[in-house]
């Protein structure tokens, strides 16, 4: 009954790639390669700070499928988990004068141990009053945790200064892809474990999982926590990026982004995740860059040109609800074909992994 | 089994509450309190109202309820500019409807199948892309918006005067709440709504669009929520994109679920309780500035937080409801 993810090539003899199918493969592996660790050491620093933040934004993606697409359920008050994150980080390294690494841990583990709290007081309910719970805390996050001014700095914000040995913008971009790739490692590793398959049982159908002997209530918490430690480590990178905290930026709107993101991404699908969150923390630079884009946007009829700044809060709704009423298994379903392919498997465009990807068994 | 029937008892229960809790307050001196939790919980039940209606026939939990209303104050601002007030007013609750009506076409309908909760996310990505357009179309400045009635102190209650506009929500929300329960229970439209909430499959072998009910609660929700907005706001003075949802739509939401989701009766009481218990917890000493222990920030959105927790907590079925 436990949907582990049996590959279907692994049932049917694996397929063995031809030598040139290999060294095909291996362009394409090199070619990635090189636009993640080698095209950002020609780019100019402002540029490359925003690619950090593509980085984050994938960790922030992975850390809410923990939530939505491992466990089902939402959370939307995830902007205060960031946000907890990156002023704890702050704060540590300004005020209490301790190293980055520090701050880095302490903000993961206070990231784990908020999500702990409001979990074991409210994973009771689940679903849609649960994503209510989570939503009043996003707000409450914002009106009265980040007001605490001994946290913040006040209005002023809070400096985060750059990680002794990674002060450049192109080295601390290395060391958010170390990061990235920490968290890519521990999801897999923790979805091939019991626990892992125990959380995808129980999305599936909480009753059938209770009756195996999985503790629902604990297995939901304990996907909570993972996601809140992924959360404030992602929030601790982005303060040490921006080099400075402050509390506006984490308000409701960021968290539906991420959720949107999230979901765009696609659920359980660690390469679409990750695309999804770069495409959506590039999007205001990507339509800057992007030729003709600009005047494009100019050109629909409108008091006002739509800026780039905004375009991500009209262009990521739209991005979003199309996505669940045509492809809802977002981006990743889409790179399905592409990403097999890589991993060796035969090249098939309609492998889509339905079975697998589907949006719609998040229940209520 | 008829839904306003059977949680009469409940509602007087929760009248009976409210009522002990008024003389309470009275007693110990809180009165200017508790009017002013009335009249603020007054737009929160009315908020909270059209998320238990469109909850009650289609199980959403309505996200865009809040951008409805500023989309409303925005046509408002436009129209009143130019013209008559009360046809402007007319013109933002028209926008507001026509926006209801768009979204159950385009994003609730076809979505019909999926669960609750990607109906959710669904509509939160409404809400968002109203925002996004509004701060495309106008700018992140506040905008003014005009008051119905001016005057301020023609009713003055426990030294707190009740300005023209707030009396014009009571009565407003009060005749809704009367026009609303007559049209559930003695409507034949009405009926059907029930009626498509609680037996889906039944009302359509009974001869009715099951699926034009629903467009029509949406709009009669989207209609509530541009009234809310256009009596409201115009006490603050001035509003900005995302209004709505960052000032009503949580307190409503909890205000709904106090009242139990799905009974309208609950969600005007629930809006009211909220109002009260903010007002009164916002004068606590522990908000209070300087204090030793003082909490920082918005006092309100806390007391929300912990009042959604505790209902959710305890008695997830809410105060007034049969089960959550």
């Amino acid at each position: 009954m436990v949907p582990a993810t049996v590959e279907p090539a692994a049932t049917a003899g694996r397929h063995r790639p031809s030598a040139a199918g290999w060294g095909l493969r291996g362009v394409v592996w090199a070619a990635l390669a090189y636009l993640v660790l080698v095209f950002p050491l020609g780019r100019p620093a402002t540029t490359v700070i925003l690619y950090t933040t593509a980085v984050c934004y994938g960790i922030v993606a992975l850390s809410l499928n923990v939530l939505l697409g491992y466990v089902g359920q939402i959370s939307l008050g995830h902007q205060a988990f960031v946000g907890v994150g990156a002023f704890t980080s702050a704060y540590v390294v300004t005020e209490q004068g301790q190293s980055f690494w520090v701050g880095v841990l302490a903000a993961a583990a206070i990231g784990g141990g908020q999500a702990l709290v409001l979990g074991g007081v409210s994973l009771r309910v689940r679903g849609l009053y649960f994503a209510l719970i989570t939503l009043s805390y996003g707000l409450v996050a914002q009106d009265n945790i980040f007001q605490i001014e001994r946290l913040t700095g006040g209005g002023a914000g809070q400096p985060a200064p750059k990680p002794q040995g990674f002060e450049t913008e192109w080295r601390y971009y290395y060391l958010c892809v170390g990061f990235l790739a920490v968290v890519l490692y521990l999801d897999w590793r923790m979805m091939r474990s019991k626990s892992g398959r125990a959380l995808l049982a129980l999305r599936e159908n909480p009753r059938v999982a209770a009756t195996f002997g999985i503790n629902v209530r604990l297995a939901t918490l304990f996907a909570f926590v993972v996601s809140g430690v992924f959360a404030g480590l992602g929030g601790a990178l982005i303060a040490h990026n921006d080099t400075f905290v402050s509390p506006d930026p984490w308000n409701f709107n960021l968290a539906l982004v991420f959720v949107i993101m999230t979901v765009v991404g696609g659920l359980r699908s660690r390469p679409g995740l990750v695309i999804g969150g770069a495409f959506f923390a590039l999007l205001p630079y990507l339509i800057e860059q992007i030729p003709g884009f600009d005047s494009l946007l100019e050109a629909i009829p409108a008091p006002r040109d739509l800026s780039p700044l905004i375009a991500p809060l009209v262009i990521g709704p739209l991005l979003l609800i199309v996505n669940l009423i045509r492809f809802p298994g977002g981006i990743g379903q889409q790179l399905r074909p592409i990403t097999r392919w890589l991993a060796g498997h035969r090249f098939d465009l309609h492998d889509r992994g339905l079975k697998e990807v589907q949006i719609t068994d998040v229940r209520a | 089994m008829g839904g306003l029937f059977s949680e009469r008892r409940s509602l007087l229960i929760g009248i009976g509450a409210t009522v002990a809790l008024v003389v309470f307050l009275i007693v110990v001196g809180e009165e200017k309190s508790l009017v002013i939790g009335l009249t603020q919980g007054s737009a929160y039940g009315m908020v909270a109202l059209g998320l238990a209606l469109i909850y009650k026939s289609s199980g959403v939990f309505n996200f865009a309820q809040g951008e409805f209303g500023t989309v409303a104050l925005y046509v408002l601002y436009l129209l009143d500019i130019k013209g008559n007030y009360w046809l402007a007013i007319i013109g933002a609750l028209a926008a507001a409807g026509l926006m209801g009506f768009a979204t159950e076409r385009l994003v609730v309908r076809p979505l019909f199948e999926a669960p609750r909760v990607i109906l959710l996310v669904a509509t939160a990505g409404v809400a968002l892309l109203a925002i996004g357009v509004e701060l495309w179309f106008a700018d992140a400045q506040a905008k003014p918006v005009a008051k119905a009635f001016s005057r301020n102190d023609r009713i003055t209650v426990f030294d707190v005067q009740i300005t023209d506009q707030r009396l014009w929500l009571i009565v407003t929300l009060a005749a809704l709440a009367v026009l609303l329960g007559l049209f559930f229970t003695r409507t034949n439209l009405g009926l059907a709504i029930i009626g498509a909430s609680q037996e889906p499959t039944a009302t359509e072998l009974v001869g009715i669009s099951v699926r034009r009910l629903s467009s029509f609660t949406w709009v009669l929700a989207a209609v509530l929520g541009g009234l809310a907005a256009v009596i409201a706001i115009p006490d603050l003075g001035s509003f900005g994109p995302g209004a709505m949802t960052s000032n009503y739509l949580i307190p409503a939401f909890t205000a709904a679920v106090l009242g139990g989701m799905t009974s309208l009766p609950g969600a005007f009481v629930g809006g009211v309780l909220i109002g009260i218990i903010q007002s009164v917890a916002t004068s606590a000493p522990l908000f209070q500035d300087g204090g030793e222990l003082a909490i920082p920030g918005v006092p309100s959105t806390l007391i929300v937080f912990v009042v959604l927790l505790v209902v959710l907590v305890a008695r997830p079925q809410g105060l007034l409801g049969k089960r959550a």
